[in-house]
């Protein structure tokens, strides 16, 4: 297996993301330009430029007419995917830490940090109303009680949403009310990404805690938990098998004091079911902050602190490979 | 006011009217106002308030009674002389006793108008009260009076000695039970230490091929690490009052030794004794730093000063532990037990003398000299307790030496670091004994390079040297062959390792590159000098084999690394069996073995069919194989059909939100990646462009 390097972003990669059919793959990083990639050949497609800072998250409607970019500049912008134009642009206080489009690809929703004397919120507009998107006025806000989002996703179609908090938390809240229906304390640090499975119905965390924890989405129930012994970063759920991948390893800071060997910059999947890892591969030379599934799960994508996104098809072995039951 | 409501009245009183005894229930009322309270105690009323809460710095000025007497020395043997003279006589016993401290009060009894002929004297402190009568008992002031200085509370301590001896209480016997149960294991499967949580939790796991099982975890067992005894019996755990002893089958306490601030730890041979150090210093002359214990009585033998050693063991034991014996400069003491006294109620003095070295299965010592003024650097056997010289080397130009015994006993080798006049190291020398053969044949090798490690063979004649300067390191194997020399077998070059770690079996020996070469290894079998495996565990900090040489562990511990604290266990062909991480691993310890009960005769028996019990074995592993993987594949099936009703729900749910998804996407199916792919009419071409350059490639002119 040898991977597909995208070499296009100055600076360390923040998320990337697949649009439903899979044949764009989206990166933010954080240097200013958002990038559509070809994912069959890793040609750039082009960028989406107007932010003024390192660009957190970034996401991609079901029909890939839209993508919703959020920054440490406090701005959240929408985007024309053909075009590359800016749609709509949300201001804030603080930097937009992560963004969503819902089921429906109608409404989205942002998180804003807890910094500089602002509290953390979640926003969400209606995109279908030109008014809320001119005045920046959202029709609902949630504001995060202690801890601050780091981050979320729409669920339950569109009924709710789940957030993980830099405490280790996750939330579930009615968007009907706007109030908190559940919280838990699974992890112990703070949860850097949330990803759902193919239907929605299970969601799969990581966290700094070195674990990544399989979820049922609509009762918040723990399910599995996959042990690594570096943080983890991103964990995504295989559309076709009953795997998990995780990215991770040695926080950046700490890396420059030791040797690289030991960050352990590796992709590791996980069989969801009997938590037992069964291969891992390396690839980047710093942590890996994002990695997505391609829709048909028969490649995945890794996106690290060294700048690179990494398209990696799968062996052979990899669809041959099955555990002894 | 009622009176009632003044019976819980304000505690601190009491004091206040302590004149009036309580004697007078109401001392107040009489023509007083009634709004004045009433101040006295009711009647059963309990004062909770102690004297030293009320009036603790009055009362820490209160004179206790023990200053008083033991900062008192009672001098004999003092001149009697009459009224004329005891001024002069005073003054001198005070310019001869305030060398040891400011000298409070000072009584001369006197009978008849003369002295009575010894005196009392009060020091300042009671420091000071020892060292005089330490130091001043012998002193002769003239030819018939030397002084006799005893403190006062010695008299009081051995005044109160009963006449008629008492014999001892016997005490009653404390079954502890078997404690050599490990060894009893059907499959003899040894045991190790664990201490892991950063020090907060000790276990003790049973080792099986592929897994650890757990037999005993306690939370804060120890304070700082644990010992095994020489022969498995007892686990040590050290805290700051002392070292308790463990074991058993379920590892109850078997004995405690008090030694505050204890530090270190060691064991006879035998583990009839233990010797024990603590840096705290104590109050009196009497010495606390290095005590040696009885383990089985638990009672204190000996104590000693530390004096200036700074090596640890400072006490080496004979093997069969009747000796033990300490350097100190030009001399060398032995000690016997039980008595735990000077043997020959002499040290030997020995000018120069840098280190020693016990035989490991006989009495006899090793030492060496370096070079005096006429006198070569000299290594000497010694024969205890017959003092015996049984062999004298004599070497030149030495720069430094170091003793490496043999396990078994059979060699003796010593590298010497040869020196040029300008103190430069120029080779090193290896000089074998060979103390099984007659008259002690010595045999030298010499290499040229540097040595980074050494190691005998534990069983056998062979030993390993790593040399070179890193990273040009090279491994060379000798063999010592009987009534013949010294044989080169093979030299390894260029290997990642800083130390050698022989199995305790022999034969199979571990090239391990710790710490800063990355945790490389490579298993060894020398009989055929092949590599059986090369292996990495990353960062490797320490190697244990254990005692079978059956297994060997590998560990990353906290206390030097901070990361990935795990220990892996391997067989010895350096096949890895288990990766056991565990959070902040710190030191993992095998339980030693006793001897084997087996004499020669019966090990040859035991080679000798070695294919009937090679075969038992080998059906009884696979037996354990396919039990392992059956369990493994059970658990996994449970997993399965627990999860995969779960899923069926979830399909379920799936199905019947369908007319929702579709509503929400505006009618069209995204339920499946390729759902609408039959549905999309517009076929798109996409064109991939690979970029064409050309660049045409001027030939270069030269001027």
């Amino acid at each position: 297996m040898k991977p597909i390097s995208l070499l296009g972003h100055e600076r360390s990669i923040t998320q990337i993301k697949y649009n439903r059919e899979g044949d764009l793959l989206f990166s933010s990083a954080k240097d200013t330009s958002p990038t559509v990639w070809y994912s069959i050949n890793g040609e750039r497609l082009g960028t989406f430029d107007g932010h003024g800072g390192a660009v957190w998250c970034i996401d991609v409607n079901w029909d890939s007419t839209k993508v919703l970019t959020g920054a440490a500049d406090s701005l959240c912008k929408l985007w024309d995917t053909q075009t590359g134009k800016e749609l709509a642009n949300f201001e804030n206080g603080s930097a937009v830490r992560t963004c969503g489009f819902s089921f429906s690809g109608h409404d989205v929703m942002y998180s804003t940090d807890k910094t500089m004397g602002r509290s953390c919120e979640v926003l969400f507009f209606d995109t279908r109303d030109q008014s809320q998107l001119e005045n920046n006025s959202p029709y609902m806000k949630i504001t995060a009680p202690d801890s601050k989002v780091t981050s979320a996703t729409w669920s339950n179609l569109d009924k709710e949403l789940i957030s993980g908090h830099d405490n280790g938390a996750l939330c579930l809240w009615d968007l009907k009310t706007g109030s908190m229906v559940e919280e838990i304390m699974e992890h112990t640090k703070g949860v850097n990404d949330i990803q759902l499975n193919k239907t929605g119905q299970l969601f799969v965390t990581a966290c700094k805690d070195s674990t990544s924890k399989l979820f049922n989405a609509t009762t918040l129930e723990h399910l599995k938990t996959y042990k690594t012994d570096r943080p983890v970063n991103s964990a995504a759920i295989s559309p076709l098998y009953d795997h998990v991948c995780l990215g991770g390893g040695q926080e950046a800071m700490d890396v420059t004091t030791t040797s690289s060997r030991i960050g352990k910059f590796e992709t590791k999947f996980f069989h969801m079911i009997f938590e037992e890892e069964f291969a891992r591969f390396k690839g980047h030379f710093g942590p890996i902050n994002s990695v997505a599934f391609h829709p048909d799960g028969k490649s995945c994508s890794t996106g690290g602190e060294d700048g690179f996104v990494k398209i990696n098809y799968f062996d052979s072995q990899y669809f041959e490979f099955d555990f002894e039951v | 006011m009622a009176e009632g409501e003044w019976e819980q009245a304000p505690v601190r009183k009491k004091h206040l009217d302590r004149n009036s005894e309580g004697t007078d229930d109401r001392p107040l009322e009489n023509g007083m106002d009634e709004e004045e309270p009433n101040f006295s105690d009711a009647e059963d009323f309990i004062d909770d308030v102690t004297d030293d809460e009320l009036l603790g710095d009055l009362l820490k000025q209160k004179p206790s009674e023990a200053v008083g007497i033991d900062s008192v020395v009672v001098v004999d043997n003092i001149p009697q002389v009459g009224q004329e003279r005891v001024s002069k006589l005073k003054n001198v016993i005070r310019k001869i006793f305030s060398k040891y401290g400011e000298i409070i009060t000072e009584f001369y009894p006197e009978e008849n108008g003369k002295t009575k002929g010894f005196i009392f004297l009060e020091y300042d402190t009671i420091e000071n009260a020892f060292k005089a009568a330490k130091n001043m008992t012998g002193y002769k002031l003239d030819k018939s009076h030397t002084f006799a200085v005893n403190v006062f509370s010695d008299f009081e301590n051995y005044g109160d000695i009963p006449d008629d001896w008492q014999p001892p209480e016997k005490q009653s016997f404390v079954d502890h039970g078997n404690l050599k149960t490990w060894l009893m294991d059907p499959d003899c499967h040894d045991q190790y230490s664990v201490i892991y949580d950063g020090g907060e939790t000790t276990a003790i796991f049973k080792n099986t091929p592929s897994e650890g099982v757990l037999v005993e975890a306690r939370k804060r067992w120890t304070e700082t690490f644990v010992r095994w005894s020489p022969l498995g019996s007892f686990l040590a755990t050290m805290h700051q009052k002392g070292i308790a002893l463990w074991g058993g089958e379920k590892f109850v306490q078997i004995k405690r030794f008090a030694h505050p601030g204890v530090q270190l730890i060691d064991f006879s041979p035998c583990e009839r004794y233990m010797v024990s150090f603590s840096p705290v210093l104590g109050v009196n002359e009497e010495p606390l730093a290095i005590i040696v214990w009885d383990t089985r009585t638990g009672y204190k033998k000996r104590a000693f000063h530390c004096e200036t050693a700074c090596q640890w063991p400072i006490f080496k034991w004979s093997p069969d532990g009747k000796f033990f014996a300490r350097l100190s400069s030009d001399l060398l003491s032995i000690y016997e037990t039980p008595s735990c006294g000077l043997l020959e109620k002499k040290s030997l003095k020995i000018p120069g003398i840098k280190d020693f070295g016990w035989s490991p299965s006989e009495n006899i010592l090793a030492y060496w000299t370096p070079e005096a003024k006429d006198s070569p650097a000299r290594v000497t056997l010694l024969e205890i307790p017959s003092r015996k010289e049984l062999r004298v080397k004599n070497l030149f130009n030495v720069g430094d030496c170091k003793m490496h015994w043999q396990t078994q006993g059979d060699y003796l080798c010593v590298k010497v670091d040869r020196v040029t006049k300008s103190k430069k190291v120029q080779s090193c020398n290896f000089e074998i004994f060979r103390i099984r053969e007659k008259l002690f044949p010595v045999d030298s090798v010499e290499l040229k390079e540097g040595i980074i490690a050494f190691a005998w063979e534990p069983v056998g004649s062979k030993f390993c040297v790593l040399h070179g300067e890193p990273p040009r390191v090279s491994a060379s194997f000798y063999n010592i062959k009987t009534k013949a020399n010294i044989e080169l077998l093979k030299t390894m070059e260029k290997k990642q390792a800083n130390s050698v770690f022989w199995s305790p079996t022999g034969q199979f020996v571990i090239l391990a590159g710790l710490r800063n070469m990355n945790g490389y290894f490579e298993f060894i079998d020398t009989n055929d000098m092949t590599v059986m495996n090369s292996r990495e565990h990353f960062m490797a900090t320490d190697v244990e084999w254990d005692p079978s040489g059956r297994y060997v562990v590998t560990g990353v511990s906290w206390w030097s690394h901070k990361v990935d604290n795990a220990f892996w266990v391997w067989n010895f062909q350096g096949k890895l069996l288990q990766k056991c991480a565990r959070e902040k691993f710190c030191q993992l310890l095998w339980r030693p073995r006793p001897k084997s009960l087996l004499d020669k005769e019966q090990v040859k028996e035991i080679k000798k069919n070695m294919k009937v019990y090679t075969k038992q074995f080998e059906l009884k592993d696979r037996q354990n194989l396919t039990k392992a993987s059956k369990e493994q594949i059970e658990k996994r099936q449970k997993m399965l059909t627990d999860f995969q009703s779960l899923q069926e729900y979830l399909e379920e749910t799936y199905k019947g939100l369908k007319e929702e998804r579709l509503h929400l996407r505006g009618g069209v199916d995204t339920d499946r990646f390729d759902s609408n792919f039959e549905e999309l009419e517009d076929e798109e071409e996409v064109e991939f462009f690979l970029g064409e350059e050309i660049t045409e490639i001027d030939e270069f002119e030269y001027e």
